[in-house]
């Protein structure tokens, strides 16, 4: 088996359309966008847990509700949020890829 | 949204980026078929009683109303949301294929490679031949077409397939599912118009161009079973891609890594030529070549049929179609609103009488609609002199 060592680029090769007179407008659209997305998949991540429980364990909303994190769950979550920042921040770093470092290596 | 087929080929998505895909499919689906169409009601009530106020007509062509329109509040939210929709659909497919690219690769190796002892099925199997010194025409390799990363014909590992697996899903995606479950809508547009417009037509060589992943290519082979099936690419991990998978739909197709403008078979060859959607990813000159090579290609009798998105009949559908050029990295196909393809194929060599035009409504159901409420697909047409075919 191949190891891939080298990923698809995150952004498309090409030009980046400006929407908005101010491109901090652009980057809050995209960041609505990918927030928006980020929350359906809780949601759906979200039924599927409760269903199951309900389904298997008939375990109660309330327990849910009730449920304190040990420092193991804690960390895990911790890294959920951070992958969570990274997708919400992706505006931001393609600004950063367009008009810095791009620029940069041109000057 | 329409089930997609899984196959060996596609990675399967978990929990998760299952829910993002169909996140994505929904927002596109609700930007097409709730907001999309405001931009026309925006540019009849508000935008086009503006102009006229100041230059007392209206719009002449799709340029002036770009110049309004993307000043337009509404215009912009909706443009902006389509463009990330796009990129997210990419997002969406590539990391289920990042997570199993090894095994994808393995897959499709080993689906390439099935059966090819089998002394019975040889024969029946189809081909790759990829050719590592073909340079990639501009129009490919200077923008990612579509937006995927890498475009359709970067390797970034050997055997590479992830920019097939990325591209099928993706399309899917793009099209709310109307592509259907083996994303054949297009081939199955062309063989319909075929079958109606050209019924006694039974092609024994037949070459897509600009196959691709080979989706309509698989619609062709499978129509006329008996036939010699090519289809050609320029992209090397679609092409690979598109063997393994066209193997696995039990299809037989010779594929190879060739630029449409110039191929290596022989005059007067194929019965049949297609493409499906290509010709507005190419450039003003390659047009030109790929239709005389495709004239060059037909057996006397023979046929060629390009399916071709329609670029609108008033100048605001125009502009909202030119959308995908401006924003789409659809760099060319803002020219094909101004071109007349029945002129560039006379020009190609092809003579008045051969060529044609037509618009063709399917009997499919084209659900989601990215630019226009009303679609026809166009077709240009080329039936070459002779007998045969």
């Amino acid at each position: 088996m191949t190891d891939p060592t080298q990923p698809p680029p995150e952004f498309p090769k090409g030009h980046r359309p400006q929407v908005f007179s101010d491109p901090a407008i652009d980057q809050l659209y995209d960041g609505y966008v990918i927030l928006g997305t980020e929350l359906a998949v809780a949601f759906d991540r979200i039924d599927t847990l409760e269903r199951l429980l309900q389904e298997r364990l008939g375990m109660s909303r309330a327990e849910i509700d009730a449920y304190k994190p040990n420092e193991v769950v804690e960390a895990e979550r911790q890294a959920r949020r951070a992958d969570l920042a990274q997708r919400l921040l992706r505006p931001f770093r393609e600004f950063r890829d367009d008009r810095i470092t791009r620029g940069s290596r041109r000057r | 949204m329409k089930d997609f087929k899984q196959h060996a080929l596609l990675p399967t998505p978990q929990h998760d980026e299952q829910a993002r895909q169909d996140f994505v499919g929904a927002l596109r689906g609700h930007l097409s078929g709730r907001v999309m169409p405001g931009n026309y009601q925006l540019f009849e009530r508000r935008v086009a009683p503006l102009f006229a106020a100041e230059h007392g007509r209206a719009p002449a062509d799709e340029q002036e109303i770009r110049e309004w329109m993307t000043r337009e509040p509404y215009y912009q939210f909706w443009s902006a949301l389509q463009r990330r929709s796009q990129e997210l659909l990419w997002e969406s497919v590539i990391d289920p294929t990042e997570r199993e690219w090894s095994k994808l690769i393995h897959r499709a190796r080993s689906k390439a490679g099935a059966k090819a002892s089998a002394r019975t099925n040889a024969r029946k199997r189809g081909s790759l031949r990829l050719d590592a010194a073909l340079t990639v025409p501009r129009y490919h390799a200077a923008a990612d077409i579509h937006l995927q990363p890498g475009g359709y014909h970067t390797d970034f590992t050997a055997d590479d397939v992830a920019a097939g697996a990325i591209y099928d899903k993706g399309i899917n995606l793009y099209m709310g599912g109307a592509l259907g479950a083996e994303n054949d809508l297009m081939g199955n547009t062309l063989l319909a118009y075929l079958r109606e417009r050209h019924p006694s037509r039974q092609p024994k060589r037949i070459l897509d161009l600009g196959c691709a992943i080979g989706n309509s290519t698989v619609v062709w082979a499978k129509a006329f079973p008996k036939a010699e099936v090519h289809g050609i690419d320029v992209g090397a991990p679609v092409l690979r891609y598109a063997h393994a998978r066209a193997e696995s739909l039990g299809a037989r197709i010779h594929f190879s890594q060739q630029n449409a403008e110039r191929t290596d078979f022989c005059d007067h060859s194929f019965d049949l030529v297609t493409s499906h959607i290509m010709l507005h990813e190419t450039s003003k000159s390659a047009l030109l070549r790929i239709l005389a090579e495709c004239r060059r290609l037909l057996k006397p009798g023979g046929l060629m049929l390009h399916l071709e998105i329609p670029r609108g009949r008033t100048p605001i559908e125009q502009f909202m179609h030119n959308w995908e050029s401006y924003n789409n990295n659809e760099t060319f196909s803002r020219y094909m609103t101004r071109i007349d393809l029945t002129a560039e194929a006379r020009g190609a060599g092809f003579t008045a009488e051969e060529v044609a035009l037509e618009e063709f409504v399917p009997t499919m159901d084209v659900t989601q609609m990215n630019y226009t409420e009303r679609f026809v697909w166009n077709i240009l047409v080329a039936a070459k002199h002779g007998v045969g075919g």
